[in-house]
């Protein structure tokens, strides 16, 4: 999905917790986030704790949307 | 036992079962032998029957094994992706289980059961049923008495290729569990082992993955990759020790587990190591990680694992890849689609069939006919080497 979009000339951040799937897929942005069962939060967080980490991810996430890059780039 | 015969009443088994667990709502018990027009649908795991000869520990002492027979247990599908055994017709060519003659339970838990609990009740039963069925065998003389090497034997064959076997299980919770030795895998992996241990019934499945390449607690007991490396031990290779690992969820547990069972597998000194696998997707990401830690530590590797490449085989056919997997072996395309005919007899929630993984909403069709991937069929591509799936040079 995230190739065929990117054909279509829209760009894309692959927000993803196991990034080497990532790279290996051909996603030119890569958000690491959290764990496959919850990749924008984590149970283990207390709920404040968790809501700044999820904001933290998706306003990490808009920055690498609009960053220039010249290959695969992951936005650690 | 009459003779070798092993008579079950399924009266008695079935007191057992409802009284040993007051959350089983209904039970019913059926017989699916080779060759039937039988389909069982929603199939959670598969059990030998096997009966411990006197009190000892765990890889120790003589295992009374039935070798044709299996417990099935079916139920409603909680998670996701549990799987299909047809006992004759095209479905029975990739299922072990369409050879072996099948005790199958259909289990229907109480009202309010939390997934978790109903996926222990269905476990706790078709483990039950299957120490209920090889009771009998405490009685019975053996056809044939196999001897499991000790780890001390090594040490014996110092002129042969040293060989180690790296077992990752699939333990990410959420429905997706595995035991040893009666404890959770999701701690204490990766760790050393023993053959004897594990072909001792050490391991058990708790798993809800999608069924072609879910290890059964059947695939366990017998993991031919096991069986294979002690039957060679002292004639070809010397079989240095098993370690098994686990398949988490984040990425850093993941380089965590992938490093700690490379160390293990690095004290055993071993020139090779064959890696087996559990799953698929992020389970690829293990095995390349554990392939390129360990062939870069100048262990060589062969890994073992099915592929995902479309319904025409063109796709990708893995999530992840390194350069360093330059021995790989296929165990089949789970993606392949498969036409499965009616069957007379069909075990288990017929209602929850569109849910399968590897099933369609039109699949199934109006002459009970069924369309379906490998993917839906128990034990097609299983990862341990344990199918009748081959291929052929031609």
């Amino acid at each position: 999905m995230v190739k065929e979009i990117e054909r279509a000339g829209i760009p894309v951040v692959h927000a993803c917790s196991i990034v080497p799937i990532s790279l290996t897929v051909g996603s030119n942005r890569i958000l690491p986030t959290i764990a496959i069962p919850h990749p924008f939060g984590d149970p283990e967080m207390g709920l404040a704790e968790e809501k700044g980490l999820r904001r933290a991810l998706v306003e990490k996430g808009l920055k690498a949307l609009a960053t220039g890059i010249e290959g695969q780039t992951v936005f650690s | 036992m009459e003779g070798k015969t092993l008579i079950l009443e399924p009266g008695a088994l079935r007191a057992f079962l409802m009284g040993r667990d007051e959350r089983i709502k209904t039970l019913e018990i059926s017989l699916a032998r080779p060759g039937e027009s039988v389909r069982m649908i929603c199939v959670k795991d598969v059990i030998a029957p096997w009966w411990k000869m006197g009190d000892f520990q765990s890889g120790a002492g003589r295992l009374q094994v039935l070798r044709n027979c299996a417990v099935v247990t079916c139920g409603r599908i909680v998670g996701f992706q549990e799987g299909i055994i047809d006992m004759s017709g095209p479905g029975a060519l990739y299922s072990p289980f369409a050879g072996t003659i099948n005790i199958v339970l259909e289990v229907e838990v109480v009202a309010g059961l939390s997934p978790h609990a109903h996926e222990e009740v269905l476990r706790e039963a078709g483990l039950a049923a299957a120490t209920f069925a090889g009771q009998p065998l405490r009685d019975v003389e053996a056809d044939e008495i196999l001897t499991w090497p000790s780890e001390a034997d090594s040490s014996m064959f110092s002129h042969l290729p040293r060989v180690a076997y790296l077992y990752p299980l699939l333990s990410q919770g959420l429905l997706h569990d595995t035991y040893v030795l009666g404890e959770n895998a999701n701690a204490g992996l990766p760790r050393l082992i023993s053959p004897a241990q594990l072909l001792d019934g050490a391991i058990i499945s708790g798993n809800c993955v999608s069924a072609c390449d879910k290890n059964t607690t059947y695939h366990h007991q017998h993991n031919p990759i096991l069986h294979e490396l002690c039957r060679e031990h002292g004639q070809s290779l010397n079989f240095v020790g098993t370690v098994i690992t686990h398949e988490p969820t984040r990425l850093a547990a993941k380089e965590a587990a992938a490093a700690g069972a490379s160390e293990l597998i690095r004290s055993l000194a071993p020139d090779g190591v064959i890696i087996s696998k559990e799953g698929f997707g992020n389970p690829d990401t293990d095995q390349m990680m554990l392939i390129r830690t360990l062939e870069q530590a100048g262990i060589k590797t062969v890994a073992l694992t099915d592929e995902y490449a479309g319904p025409d085989g063109c796709s990708q056919s893995l999530a992840d890849v390194t350069a360093e997997a330059d021995a790989m072996i296929s165990v089949g395309n789970a993606n392949e689609r498969i036409v499965l005919p009616p069957m007379q007899r069909i075990y288990g929630p017929v209602k929850d069939l569109n849910k399968l993984a590897g099933a369609c909403p039109q699949g199934l069709r109006q002459d009970g006919s069924l369309e379906i991937e490998l993917q839906g069929i128990m034990g097609a591509t299983n990862q341990l080497g344990f199918q009748p799936l081959r291929c052929r040079e031609v």
